[in-house]
């Protein structure tokens, strides 16, 4: 059958819309092969599902993918951050995974989590009185980044001095895997020193572990600490975990607020909804998770022949796990195009799905619905100051560059 | 061990994050759809069955004392 989408996964249209494209290749071919991207794509609810269920059959170690990629001199110069990154919860298979998530976990219940919503409200309403005088905003900059990262630090209890550094830091992290493979660029980042700049977050984090174990406190480092001691865990498996929580922490929700209010400046009757009856805060996340969540996609990779939708996925192949494409799906979503702050059920996949569900999530819900609650109770609904939105080019985060608006 | 507590998972939230199973494993179970399910209501005990549903991220587990019908968890009940 011919295809009337292209394998372009970083076209500036797709970039620009990805959920267009999405439907296109759902409708047209729901289980593609990508040759360009060199896997397959899934954009059904039905298969993402069934794939991001079965961690026995699909993998999610990239960084031992990755590796077999590179030649041995590519890998040589960005060894020290494979190290790291292939101890990231998300990247690792059980055993190993099992142990890490068990620990983070007990951190970001939902029953802890709600032990921490009182502090977030306030760092919300903080941030939003600088803003409110001034009469507009960068959105990402001024109002979703502040608040996730300001969270996630005193979670970790990690000083707030070095906020900016991190963000400098987890931006080069975020370029060296969230760009496409065949990006020419990634092996360039890598090779001219991308890991060493990364690299300063994994020194920083270091350090501040090792002040940590003379001086144990409450925090999400001292319980790492504790279960190294218990020898759970080793010392470079909590440096790893440390800098994943840095990253993961602040990058994936400020996406999704500012995703989301974006979408609520682009639906003013939805803005007005939630700010007339905030009590449907809760399915409002969902649905502007679902909507324009800040994860498109995700990968694994087949470990043996497994059967999707028809087609065989054969032991070694990667798979492009559409999350977006997923929530847009007619099959699962009653008008999935439609923005509705109060659909319920509401099974999306925006978290994704299975033993390597967010483990944020019931954080990033919470933060979200405050940041929401705060915003739509506060503000009136504001302008775009331009149609002409800037995306990072790809193909995992949906990635404003920058969202500036008037009110 | 004879149940203490009735036990409900929902399925309409249930991601088969397998959190439940890590922490009560004689209590739940994968099904083959990849979602939890009670296998045994008594196989483990009370504060482990309790622990296991607040460590589900989607809060899709219900533990009622069958004596008393007090809900352990969660404490607040959604709409």
């Amino acid at each position: 059958m011919a295809l009337s989408v292209s394998d372009d996964l970083t076209a500036p249209e797709v970039i620009a819309d990805p959920h267009s494209y999405y439907r296109r290749l759902r409708d047209q071919n729901p289980v593609h092969w990508n040759d360009r991207w060199g896997g397959w794509v899934l954009t059904r609810h039905d298969d993402v599902v069934q794939v991001l269920r079965d961690s026995e059959a699909f993998s999610s170690d990239r960084m031992g993918y990755l590796e077999r990629e590179l030649t041995e001199n590519e890998v040589e110069p960005i060894a020290p951050i494979f190290d790291v990154l292939s101890r990231w919860i998300v990247f690792t298979d059980p055993p190993l995974h099992t142990k890490l998530r068990m620990l983070v976990n007990r951190k970001f219940s939902p029953k802890m989590v709600e032990t921490y919503r009182g502090t977030v409200r306030k760092i919300v309403n903080d941030v939003l009185d600088e803003i409110e005088p001034q009469g507009h905003m960068e959105v990402v900059r001024d109002f979703a980044y502040q608040v996730p990262m300001t969270v996630i630090l005193e979670l970790m209890g990690v000083p707030d001095l070095i906020r900016v550094k991190i963000k400098e830091w987890s931006e080069q992290l975020g370029l060296f895997f969230f760009i496409r493979a065949d990006e020419p660029r990634r092996r360039q980042f890598a090779t001219q020193g991308i890991s060493a700049l990364a690299g300063h977050l994994t020194h920083y984090l270091t350090h501040v572990i090792e002040e940590k174990a003379k001086n144990p406190d409450n925090d999400l480092i001292s319980l790492l600490l504790r279960a190294e001691m218990d020898g759970e865990l080793t010392r470079d498996d909590v440096v790893a975990t440390c800098v994943l929580l840095a990253f993961g922490g602040h990058e994936t929700t400020m996406n999704l607020i500012a995703n989301g209010t974006l979408a609520l400046i682009r639906h003013p009757d939805q803005w007005e909804r939630l700010k007339e009856d905030p009590g449907i805060i809760k399915t409002a996340v969902e649905e502007l998770s679902r909507y324009d969540g800040s994860v498109m996609t995700t990968v694994r990779w087949a470990r043996r022949d497994v059967e999707i939708g028809g087609e065989t996925i054969k032991a070694g192949q990667r798979v492009l796990v559409g999350l977006s494409g997923a929530n847009r799906d007619p099959a699962q979503f009653e008008d999935p195009d439609v923005l509705d702050l109060t659909r319920d059920p509401n099974l999306h996949v925006a978290f994704a799905h299975g033993i390597h569900v967010c483990v944020g999530a019931p954080l990033a819900r919470m933060e979200a619905q405050e940041a929401f609650t705060a915003l739509t109770s506060r503000l009136p609904c504001p302008k775009l100051e331009t149609e002409e939105l800037e995306y990072l080019p790809t193909v995992v985060g949906r990635s404003l560059r920058a969202l500036r608006v008037v009110f | 061990m004879s149940a203490e507590a009735t036990i409900a998972v929902n399925l309409a939230r249930c991601v088969g994050s397998t959190m439940c199973i890590q922490v009560a494993p004689s209590v739940f179970a994968l099904t083959d759809e990849g979602q939890s399910c009670v296998i045994d209501a008594g196989g483990d005990p009370m504060e482990r069955i309790v622990e296991a549903a607040e460590n589900c991220p989607m809060e899709a587990i219900r533990v009622e004392d069958l004596r008393t019908g007090t809900v352990l968890f969660p404490l607040t009940e959604e709409s």
